[in-house]
């Protein structure tokens, strides 16, 4: 039942996966083993394939809402049973910049992939992300830029995490973002692209 | 030889001269670089340039589209801005829901173009001119509904998105119809298909449900005895050859967030590559012998006595210098 509703998750057929999470829960498995032997291998999979350019980004949106469905179901079992997220990611687009679709599209995967999101939306000052980060316990923050003129924020959020002695690691992406600034602004991951954002905010959370 | 005769001779690979240029440029240029953006402009003057719209009767807009804060424009698009000299991000949907689709006005004072006006203006100018088309069905179809829904809707494909991808193409084709009866040289096209490795959506789906409005447009360019031009930003490699199938004449794309070689062993003397050089990182962050090389290298891989036009876009970030160094490069002798 597992694999199919990893499967029904890769097609985004929503009420498949309500109906096969209900199912599953009714026949006793624990949610902790739908969420990561059913859900999150299913995204992971998609994951894969749209860095292949395999699948696209509605296929993409379609299986993260069937996903978001499919945990809806889940949460209450989860939190019953006390199971945690994979990691706390704080997300946002730095100030000055309005822009979010490829924020919202990162944000989407993450959740998907079963870590809990604090999205602070657009226009975000570098103190925001430290007290969001602070209150929620975040694992990692990620900023989001699409304008050369705002992604040199990301550096003054770099030196308030550092400043505040937080230790907690910051990942960048967008458009103008290259690894040559990551590097330069001693950002701790840089990811060219959606799926790379899962890949690195992972590896950064499990050091 | 005029700039018009220049620019058609690189459309159709005879021109033994110089490679024809195009400055694009964002008022951010002009706010933050007055006097090197007049210098680069009166160094490396444009062979294209875009006809004024001529409207008889004025756009309903509110705001204004380069300056912070809400811009509405003549669709009811809501554009969000912050910053001075680019334009915002649609926040807000038109349509939440499909049966509005009915109910949607379709900017109709657009069509009020005095095309004697146009003609007149055709006839003074030396230079290539492009009609004041800018058909983006795929775009428009994102700020009305917003971009999240409408790549669900792509994935779902309710009945309304096809009511809605008709009711766009019908103005665009009644729009570029208008535009194509008078004296302009060419028609623009312009939707972005690319993200950083790919195309936005599979590339079957553009095929079945865009190809075939593009086809049009390029058709009505192409019985006017016009050429359809195009822009497209992001890596679109994989929808080259359909573009080229359907008989486009000139694409600016991203060149460089594509295999410029690449491109060019497969695709050179069959397009004309409108730009562009790479505005992501190199003209804001490289130098002018960055720049050069790159041009050279657009230059190797793209020009067969034309196929290629030195285009870039002065845009938020870019170094003036390195813009110079774009339109100097390609004046670089073979």
């Amino acid at each position: 039942m597992l694999k199919e509703m990893q499967d029904a998750l890769i097609a985004g057929k929503k009420a498949e996966v309500e109906s096969l999470v209900d199912r599953a829960l009714a026949a006793g498995t624990p949610a902790a083993t739908i969420l990561n032997e059913g859900l999150i291998p299913g995204m992971e999979r998609l994951g894969v394939q749209f860095k292949a350019n395999e699948v696209f980004i509605p296929e993409v949106l379609v299986a993260a809402r069937a996903m978001n469905a499919g945990l809806a179901k889940l949460e209450p079992h989860l939190a019953k049973a006390g199971v945690k997220p994979r990691g706390i990611v704080v997300i946002g687009t730095v100030k000055g910049d309005l822009h979010d679709i490829g924020k919202n599209l990162v944000a989407m995967m993450l959740r998907g992939n079963g870590y809990k999101i604090v999205d602070l939306g657009v226009d975000v000052a570098p103190e925001k992300y430290l007290e969001a980060a602070k209150a929620n316990g975040a694992g990692v923050i990620a900023l989001s830029a699409l304008l050369t003129t705002t992604m040199v924020q990301m550096k003054a959020v770099i030196e308030a995490v550092e400043k505040a002695g937080l230790g907690i690691p910051v990942v960048i992406g967008g458009a103008p973002v290259t690894r040559d600034y990551a590097d330069q602004i001693r950002a701790h991951g840089y990811a060219p692209d959606a799926a790379s954002a899962v890949e690195e905010i992972g590896r950064l959370i499990a050091a | 030889m005029t700039s018009r005769e220049l620019v058609v001779a690189t459309l159709e690979f005879r021109n033994r001269g110089r490679v024809p240029r195009q400055l694009w440029t964002l008022p951010w240029a002009g706010l933050n670089w007055p006097d090197e953006l007049r210098r680069i402009q009166t160094r490396f003057p444009d062979d294209i340039v875009t006809c004024p719209a001529f409207l008889r009767e004025p756009l309903r807009t509110t705001g204004q589209e380069y300056e912070p804060g809400l811009f509405v424009d003549e669709w009811g698009c809501r554009f969000e801005n912050k910053q001075a000299g680019i334009i915002g991000q649609v926040k807000e949907p038109v349509l939440r829901d499909w049966p509005e689709v009915g109910g949607l006005g379709v900017p109709r004072e657009r069509l009020s173009v005095d095309t004697g006006e146009v003609d007149r203006f055709c006839a003074a100018a030396e230079a290539f001119v492009l009609g004041k088309t800018w058909s983006r069905p795929f775009e428009l179809s994102q700020f009305l509904r917003g971009p999240e829904d409408l790549y669900v809707d792509l994935a779902e494909r309710p009945e309304g998105l096809e009511r809605l991808l008709r009711k766009i193409h019908a103005f665009y084709v009644e729009e570029m119809e208008l535009w194509a009866s008078t004296a302009v040289d060419g028609l623009v096209i312009a939707d972005d298909w690319g993200g950083q490795n790919g195309l936005l959506i599979s590339p079957a789906l553009w095929r079945e449900l865009f190809k075939p409005l593009y086809r049009d447009y390029v058709e009505i360019a192409h019985r006017h005895g016009q050429y359809a031009f195009m822009h497209s930003d992001g890596n679109i490699e994989a929808i080259l050859p359909d573009l080229i199938e359907i008989g486009l004449d000139a694409l600016n794309a991203q060149l460089f967030a594509m295999d410029v070689d690449g491109i060019g062993e497969r695709f050179a003397g069959k397009l004309t590559f409108w730009g562009e050089v790479d505005r992501q990182h190199l003209l804001p962050y490289g130098t002018p012998a960055d720049v050069r090389a790159a041009v050279r290298r657009a230059r190797r891989a793209l020009w067969r006595e034309g196929g290629a036009i030195a285009q870039c876009e002065f845009g938020i970030g870019a170094r003036p210098e390195n813009v110079a160094a774009v339109f100097e490069a390609w004046d670089e002798p073979d």
